[in-house]
């Protein structure tokens, strides 16, 4: 049977294999490689949004792959990422008028599909890679010893996160005899052991390098920073968030860790809130005193996995209470509201650097005046990052710190609220640079359509989500409910 | 179902776009367009006013009622359920209509005072005048803190790009400071919505869960800590009344009207509606607390009135005084049981909105004029400024509570509901008396002095008395006609007293 899923998954590899072609026979049409890309992936944009509205929920490749709403909602996420990646980049000739470049952007979409939809550890760890080394070359793209740094960096560090992933796999399959992810968690939770325990921390870390948790983040900042700012985007809208379906899918069913300890305080809910509370508060101080834009947002970025995991916290605190389901709702809601800001803050990043050549925070200085479009799709999403309501990063934030507000886990809810007063000082101050303070001309500076689309498009959503977040958030919670049931 | 709430709160934010494109393409019309858009706002909010006087008089708003109320579902999922939820009572009615006259006011008086930016600057003011409506008219927790937390914005701005020379620091202090306070406040909601034993966040739906002894009163503790935090910013309360000099000073005269007139009024709804009206038994056990806290605020702001030299700092901490006789009044009542405390506590704050918005204003028009605001420079106003120095003697007297202007009804009901609470709480009596005394030396000063020879004479014209003429006439029909008030606030009052 021909359904959606399968034409998605064919036209994303075929894009993959064919885009270089055009390298060969078309010499003159630099750009084709990037339209043809982003029409096959607002196809499949089209196609997945279809499959998860009405869903069909039977198996597909086997057992490998169950494709189920909450799956639908990050390909959804980051194939939309991509989608707008691949239009930004319509205005870098220089460095991706290669054809390549948009081939490899079709292979990490391709790869974050099939990774949303994984139900086993193999084909999880499959697409894992496939989203994964596209990536460690595109974030090299630009040839300069910068983005080089931080290709190499970026690749050393994911392949070591591939291997711990890959020996847990393999602990998990020595112990339970299956890759089949609901068994494996099953073995863990009805035989738990040392070595099981050992196996669920693993997972933690190796996931946690894509997702940059604390002290799993210190490639991000690097990585960032030295990668073309479109593929950064990539990396903090995208990729990261792949990184969560995978935890989520993983690791929020397995409740105890108490065999390596044998203590009773050793358990996922605690181990979550330690690192919760972590990456947070190193994400924010280190914010607070960047220089660079782009190392801001890479800071910003890591935060913002704080708060995403708090809704783990309350989901493995008390699985099946409707704190559980607040929690886990407002996790996955604010991997979506994440997306949609971060990218947007990344994009206007990317153009400035594109249309003024400078990525430090003079740079911002009065852009008001010189980019206005872009200086209000900065502050939008800043705003929406720090949580000022009625933006839609308020009502993710929003759901989180409810679902720990009373009980155990109270003072992460503390922490989480003071960490977000904290944050709107270094995004006010930002504001502040471009709106208050006098940059060192006003001239009018282009902002390019393809951008100037993309920045409505994104700032709609955030204001639009905003003020009528019930739709997304129903949409949200039943995928969270098809999991958690 | 009325509409008339949603329209109070629409019409404004919905102008915002437009008046910016209007200001922008020709100044005047965008300038009347405001002016005549504010005015339909206050007539309006006028109505709303007179509609719950008239039900408080007539005995059909009753206690712990809420008139004209809409109720929409927000977001539902699950269990989780929020409401888009607005009323009006007796506490918020007053509130609502000075905000909405002092916005009118505050356009009439920057058409002067503001000279770039006019087109972001007046459709700020109505962003800043469509939350305030939703912050005085929201009976959800949540959605009551979403217009608390987008007022913030427009009046960032207003600090920071139509400010002082320190501007860019007092604008980041502000929001900073503020932000802060109230993510706290929202955390006790959070805390205290999970604790429920059915979950709401509809303050009528919770009162009504209190009335029945649904809510056990240890849950009540930390909400209420972390709601005063929240609200002790912005009334301010000493000690955390910090940003508020830097904030006045900076920002321009008509936004220092605004802020304390309307934004500081947020400090005391907020403990009126939510402090004691949400965590009564846990108020009425912590009432001595915040009694001392007001009573300190108030003897604070006076004496460090007393020793400013810049005018309008001096009206800043005298805007510090004044807000804390509301908290005074507010908790006295829980003590003494006298209804006065919250009925005059709901008066000061009409009536401090009129008196110091008139002196913020009044500052900037000398600072225009003469081109200093600093007392000791200020020499022999009645021969130089006359209109001016008559408004500022007239100003001053209803700051400082003089009768006939009806903030001496505010702060007699107040103090006097404090003495039933406790008698040593008489010394607050001594408040109005240092505030006299400094409002007077400054007179002294700037009006009865000799004037410098050679010194700059500009008064204002006849159109700005009548402008000024709005701010203080209705001080003076209020003493007669304080029944306009202090009868819809009663049932309120009434209810408070009887959750606790």
């Amino acid at each position: 049977m021909m359904d959606y899923l399968t034409i998605t998954v064919v036209l994303l590899a075929g894009a993959g294999l064919f885009l270089p072609l055009l390298q060969v026979f078309r010499k003159g049409e630099r750009n084709l490689a990037g339209y043809i890309l982003a029409l096959v992936l607002g196809t499949a944009f089209a196609l997945i949004g279809l499959f998860t509205l009405y869903p069909s929920s039977v198996p597909w490749a086997g057992s490998l792959i169950i494709p189920d709403q909450l799956g639908g909602v990050f390909a959804l996420v980051t194939v939309g990422v991509t989608l707008a990646v691949a239009v930004a980049s319509f205005d870098l000739r220089k460095s991706t008028s290669n054809p390549v470049y948009y081939s490899l952007l079709a292979f990490t979409a391709l790869g974050m599909v099939l990774l949303a939809y994984s139900q086993d550890l193999l084909m999880l760890f499959v697409s894992w890679e496939l989203m994964s080394l596209p990536t460690y070359v595109l974030a090299g793209f630009d040839k300069k010893l910068r983005s080089n740094e931080a290709s190499v960096k970026y690749a050393i560090i994911g392949a070591m996160s591939s291997a711990v992933i890959l020996y847990a796999i393999s602990l998990a399959y020595g112990l339970t005899g299956s890759t089949q992810i609901s068994a494996v968690v099953e073995g863990f939770t009805n035989h738990p052991s040392a070595l099981a325990g050992v196996a669920t921390l693993l997972f933690v870390a190796g996931f946690g390098f894509k997702m940059s948790i604390v002290p799993f983040h210190m490639w991000i900042p690097d990585a960032y920073e030295g990668a073309p700012t479109t593929i950064s985007t990539l990396l903090a809208a995208a990729t990261k968030k792949a990184g969560f379906i995978a935890a989520i899918r993983v690791l929020l069913a397995i409740t105890t860790l108490y065999a390596v300890t044998k203590s009773p305080l050793f358990t996922m809910a605690n181990v979550f809130a330690v690192l919760a509370l972590l990456t947070m508060t190193v994400g924010n101080i280190s914010a607070l005193t960047q220089k660079s834009m782009t190392r801001l947002l890479a800071y910003s970025s890591i935060a913002q996995a704080g708060y995403i995991l708090i809704g783990f916290v309350a989901f493995s605190n008390a699985p099946g209470t409707t704190a559980a389901a607040l929690g886990l709702t407002g996790s996955v809601f604010h991997v979506v509201n994440h997306a949609v800001m971060k990218g947007a803050a990344f994009l206007a990043a990317a153009l400035v650097l594109l249309q003024l050549k400078r990525a430090d925070l003079g740079a911002y200085d009065g852009l008001g005046k010189r980019m206005p479009i872009t200086a209000f799709t900065l502050a939008v999403a800043f705003l929406g990052l720090a949580g000022v309501p009625p933006l839609s990063g308020f009502w993710s934030k929003l759901l989180l710190i409810l679902s720990v507000a009373n009980g155990p886990f109270a003072w992460l809810a503390l922490a989480a609220i003071l960490n977000s007063a904290f944050s709107l000082g270094y995004y006010a101050w930002i504001i502040k640079r471009m709106y208050i303070d006098e940059g060192e001309s006003s001239e009018r500076v282009k902002e390019p359509f393809w951008y100037v689309l993309i920045f409505a498009i994104m700032v709609g959503l955030i204001i639009g989500i905003g003020l009528f977040p019930q739709q997304v958030i129903s949409f949200v919670s039943n995928a969270v409910a098809g999991f958690a049931g | 179902m009325s509409y008339i709430l949603s329209l109070l709160i629409a019409l404004p934010l919905v102008a915002t776009p437009f008046v910016y494109l209007a200001t922008r393409a020709n100044r005047r019309i965008g300038i009347y367009a405001s002016l005549a858009l504010s005015v339909v706002v206050t007539l309006i909010a006028g109505y709303v006013f007179w509609q719950v006087y008239a039900g408080a008089a007539a005995g059909s708003l009753g206690q712990g009622q809420f008139l004209f109320q809409e109720k929409y579902s927000w977001i539902s999922f699950s269990s989780f359920g929020l409401n888009f939820f607005l009323g009006v009572d007796g506490l918020s009615s007053p509130l609502l209509f000075v905000s909405a006259l002092l916005t009118v006011l505050v356009i009439i008086g920057s058409r002067r005072l503001i000279d770039h930016h006019e087109a972001e600057y007046y459709s700020l003011i109505f962003l800043f005048e469509g939350a305030i409506m939703g912050v005085f008219t929201s009976l959800n927790l949540i959605l009551f803190y979403v217009f608390w937390e987008i007022v913030l914005i427009p009046m960032f701005f207003f600090i920071g790009v139509w400010g002082g020379p320190r501007r860019k620091y007092a604008a980041l202090k502000f929001i900073i400071f503020t932000f802060a306070g109230s993510t706290i406040m929202l955390l006790g909601f959070l805390y205290f919505y999970m604790g429920m034993p059915s979950p709401s966040f509809d303050i009528p739906t919770i009162q009504a869960m209190l009335q029945a002894h649904q809510i056990p009163i240890g849950l009540e503790y930390l909400p209420l800590l972390a709601s005063f935090i929240g609200f002790a910013v912005k009334l301010p309360l000493v000690p955390f009344h910090t940003w508020l000099p830097d904030a006045h000073v900076e920002a321009p005269s008509p936004i220092s009207v605004l802020l304390a007139g309307v934004l500081l009024k947020m400090g005391g709804y907020g403990f009126i509606r939510v402090s004691i009206g949400l965590f009564p038994g846990a108020s009425a056990q912590y009432a001595w607390v915040f009694l001392a806290l007001g009573l300190f605020s108030m003897f604070y702001g006076a004496v460090a009135a007393l020793l400013q030299r810049d005018l309008k700092k001096m009206i800043a901490f005298t805007s510090i005084n004044h807000m804390g006789f509301v908290l005074f009044g507010a908790y006295a009542t829980l003590i003494s049981g006298t209804t006065l405390g919250i009925q005059g506590a709901i008066f000061q704050m009409f009536t401090h909105a009129l008196a110091v918005g008139s002196l913020f204003m009044l500052s900037g028009y000398i600072q225009h004029q003469a081109g200093t605001r600093e007392i000791p420079l200020l020499r022999g106003l009645a021969t130089t400024m006359p209109r001016t120095a008559v408004i500022l003697v007239l100003g001053s007297a209803a700051a400082m509570g003089l009768p006939p202007f009806s903030s001496f009804l505010a702060e007699f009901m107040v103090i006097v509901a404090g003495i039933s609470a406790s008698a040593y709480a008489a010394i607050s009596v001594l408040v109005p008396v240092i505030t006299a005394g400094y409002f007077l030396w400054m007179i002294k000063r700037t009006v009865l002095s000799q004037a410098d020879a050679g010194q700059p004479a500009h008064d204002m014209g006849w159109s700005d008395v009548a402008a000024f003429a709005v701010y203080l006439v209705p001080l003076v029909v209020l003493i007669v006609a304080s029944y306009l008030i202090l009868t819809p606030a009663l049932p309120v009052a009434k209810f408070l007293m009887g959750l606790t």
